[in-house]
């Protein structure tokens, strides 16, 4: 019955248009994510190393959470359930590093659902939120529930110590007998994945060589908390402590490659990026000697956060075409 | 097919390899106007149809044959085997002049840039990545080039000549400068090429031209009839095809199959446009044609924009696709010229590097679109 058949109004074969430009670099959202929970990967296996299946359980309940939180949350706004795209996957994740192994599993799931909710879903997903959605809930807990969120009180589980409680507390002695190689290999107290410095480097610099992150905000903040610290460490060396003892203690090597760089919250260009570190290095340092809260860095990044807006405000001028 | 790559040199096939007539063509019409009637025969280089702005090239018949249909986006034309051609030409001996630019309009040569300037730089880039055949004719076609490059500069009397080549190439040409600048796109775009070159975006007392433009200025200078031919890069070989050669004849002499939901691009990857038919017949600009596979890249999508700034850094205009693409996309578009949209040069590398996969550039001309809308509604 071929005669039946009408010839088609479009000719064969059908082809696909679309506008310009027909190539694209093959990144993916999921590719982005995927990379960064693999650039983590050695910290949290270190972190098991060093705290044991107390890690491991602070870790795997937040990323349970987080996936489960965002399909709910994304289900009830109705929008489409994206959590294959791993993007809340990693915001458990880095949740995760930044509590003491010793978090009671309430607070870990109250942290985390903050975290979703407050940081990701309110504002309308990824690329919208003014704010590092995994320190927005960090925040919360941290005043909220200040005795769970101490770190020392991991000390009974382990036989390591909290670097910079033990400075806050006793002064640059205290910090001056800490040895820096021991420290660079996680042996601290502290978030639990943020403080396995080497694996996190490790991550940082993976990410940086698959161009996943550029190196200006990494390398702004860390050049901030160095030059900071220099500063105070040369008015009085018997007050503060050694520059390297600020870098390698605490979140600065974790927040400065993972949560600095948090694509929503920085700024975009180049120069903003540089300030952007600068100012959240030099926040971490100002932070740590003031205030009561031992590790700045949390409080520093977010106060960066809030500057984003004006520094993207530094743009060269657009082409002149007219 | 060629692999993405935003790097501007190609390898290519040493010889220009030239596809059959075809039995039938469709010449393309960009605003002109058919200065025909159906039924019509015409020789080869018969004008066609032309362009209702004066500087715009007349259309001619790329064979001899009789005109088959004529609708507003393209002339049919059943081509026959005689092969009569309209007499050359001379325009050796018209002094420059209205009445030689004239002469090159109704030759088929577009003219708005042959002006007075003090600077003439001669873009000797391959426009995009994959493309080869700007490469291909500065290496073997100089006595053309040198011929056309010798009526242009009779136009535009320029103080300095400048050819602008990528970083390692060894290309020259009798009397020109040589100028390198990187080998990615986008610099082989007109506008970048000229501020890499004199460091300004719109400089006063300069003058771009294209390397097929000065080339078939120069095959027009040599053999005095129209333009008929364009010269593309299908892969690595480049091929010499009469203008209005339907796309289906082209691939089929190449031996590239075209599976269903394919995008067949008449251009280059990132500029090109994807053609609705392998009917439509190649027009005078063309440069390339690349088939890109239905599965070679997932999809553009509506999802939210991360701002990840990868547009921003890699932006030739230094404007902020990312605030720009998110603003037309809810309908914002006055927003967008404080951004400086009216700056965006359209060479795609937002959409090309955006990790989202939203298609940003499509959003920038949404909006672009929109205001010239609301301008023209003022008036």
């Amino acid at each position: 019955m071929a005669s039946q058949i009408k010839k088609p109004f479009i000719s064969e074969p059908v082809l696909t248009v679309s506008t310009a430009p027909h190539w694209h670099c093959g990144r993916s959202v999921s590719g982005l994510m995927m990379e960064t929970i693999i650039a983590l990967s050695p910290a949290v296996l270190m972190a098991i190393m060093h705290f044991g299946l107390e890690a491991a359980r602070v870790v795997a309940l937040s990323c349970v959470v987080a996936v489960v939180t965002e399909a709910i949350c994304l289900k009830i706004t109705g929008r489409d359930v994206s959590i294959d795209d791993y993007s809340s996957l990693l915001t458990g994740l880095l949740f995760a590093f930044l509590l003491p192994a010793s978090a009671p599993w309430w607070l870990v799931i109250v942290g985390i659902s903050l975290s979703i909710i407050l940081g990701r879903i309110l504002f309308g997903g990824p690329g919208a939120s003014p704010l590092c959605a995994p320190l927005v809930a960090w925040a919360v807990c941290k005043i909220s529930w200040k005795y769970f969120m101490d770190i020392d009180l991991s000390i009974l589980n382990t036989e390591y110590l909290y670097p910079l409680s033990q400075l806050k507390l006793y002064g640059s002695e205290a910090a001056s007998g800490f040895n820096y190689l021991d420290l660079f290999l996680g042996k601290q107290l502290g978030g639990l994945g943020a403080v396995q410095v080497s694996g996190v480097l490790l991550g940082g610099i993976y990410l940086i060589v698959r161009k996943h992150i550029r190196p200006h905000i990494p390398l702004a903040f860390l050049a901030g908390v160095f030059i900071t610290a220099s500063i105070y460490f040369f008015i009085d060396d018997t007050r503060y402590a050694n520059p390297f003892f600020h870098l390698l203690t605490g979140s600065v090597i974790f927040g400065a490659f993972f949560l600095a760089t948090d694509s929503a919250s920085s700024p975009v260009g180049h120069i903003p990026m540089i300030f952007f570190g600068l100012i959240g290095g030099i926040f971490v340092i100002i932070i740590r000697v003031y205030s009561v809260y031992p590790d700045g860095v949390p409080f520093a990044i977010l106060l960066a956060n809030l500057l984003t807006p004006i520094l993207d405000k530094i743009r060269p001028k657009p082409f002149k075409t007219k | 097919m060629n692999k993405p790559t935003i790097f501007l040199t190609t390898e290519f096939e040493e010889r220009i390899r030239d596809i059959p007539s075809p039995d039938e063509m469709n010449i393309p019409l960009k605003g002109h106007i058919p200065r025909i009637e159906r039924k019509e025969k015409v020789l080869q280089g018969a004008r066609i149809a032309e362009h209702p702005e004066s500087y715009a090239g007349d259309i001619h018949a790329s064979l001899s044959g009789k005109v088959k249909n004529i609708t507003p986006a393209s002339i049919s034309i059943k081509t026959d085997t005689e092969n009569l051609q309209t007499e050359p030409v001379d325009i050796s001996g018209i002094d420059p002049g209205k009445e030689l630019i004239s002469a090159l309009k109704s030759l088929g040569v577009d003219t708005n840039n042959l002006v007075k300037a003090k600077t003439l730089i001669i873009n000797g880039f391959n426009p995009e990545p994959g493309i080869s055949v700007y490469d291909h004719l500065l290496r073997d076609h100089q006595e053309t080039l040198e011929r056309g490059l010798e009526l242009v500069r009779k136009f535009i009397s320029p103080t300095s000549t400048i050819l602008a080549v990528p970083g390692r190439s060894t290309a020259h040409l009798a009397g020109c400068m040589t100028f390198h600048i990187k080998t990615f796109y986008p610099n082989s775009l007109n506008r970048v090429v000229v501020k890499s070159v004199t460091g300004f975006d719109k400089p006063e007392n300069v003058a771009i031209i294209s390397i097929p433009q000065l080339y078939f200025i120069g095959k027009i200078v040599e053999t005095g009839l129209p333009l008929t031919e364009t010269i593309i890069t299908i892969g690595k070989v480049n091929y010499r095809v009469k203008i209005g050669t339907p796309i289906r004849v082209i691939l089929e002499y190449a031996g590239i199959s075209v599976q269903p939901g394919d995008r067949v691009v008449l251009g280059g990857p990132f500029r090109g446009n994807a053609v609705y038919s392998l009917d439509q017949g190649v027009d005078k600009d063309a440069y390339g044609i690349l088939v890109v596979p239905k599965d070679m890249f997932s999809p553009v999508t509506d999802a939210p924009c991360l701002n990840c700034g990868e547009c921003v850094l890699k932006c030739p205009s230094r404007i902020m696709p990312n605030i720009i693409s998110r603003m037309a996309e809810f309908g914002l578009f006055e927003k967008t010229i404080k951004y400086g949209i009216e700056s965006c040069l359209e060479c795609g590398l937002c959409t090309y590097f955006c990790t989202a996969r939203r298609p940003v550039l499509q959003y920038i001309r949404l909006a672009k679109d929109e205001l010239a809308a609301q301008e023209s509604n003022k008036r």
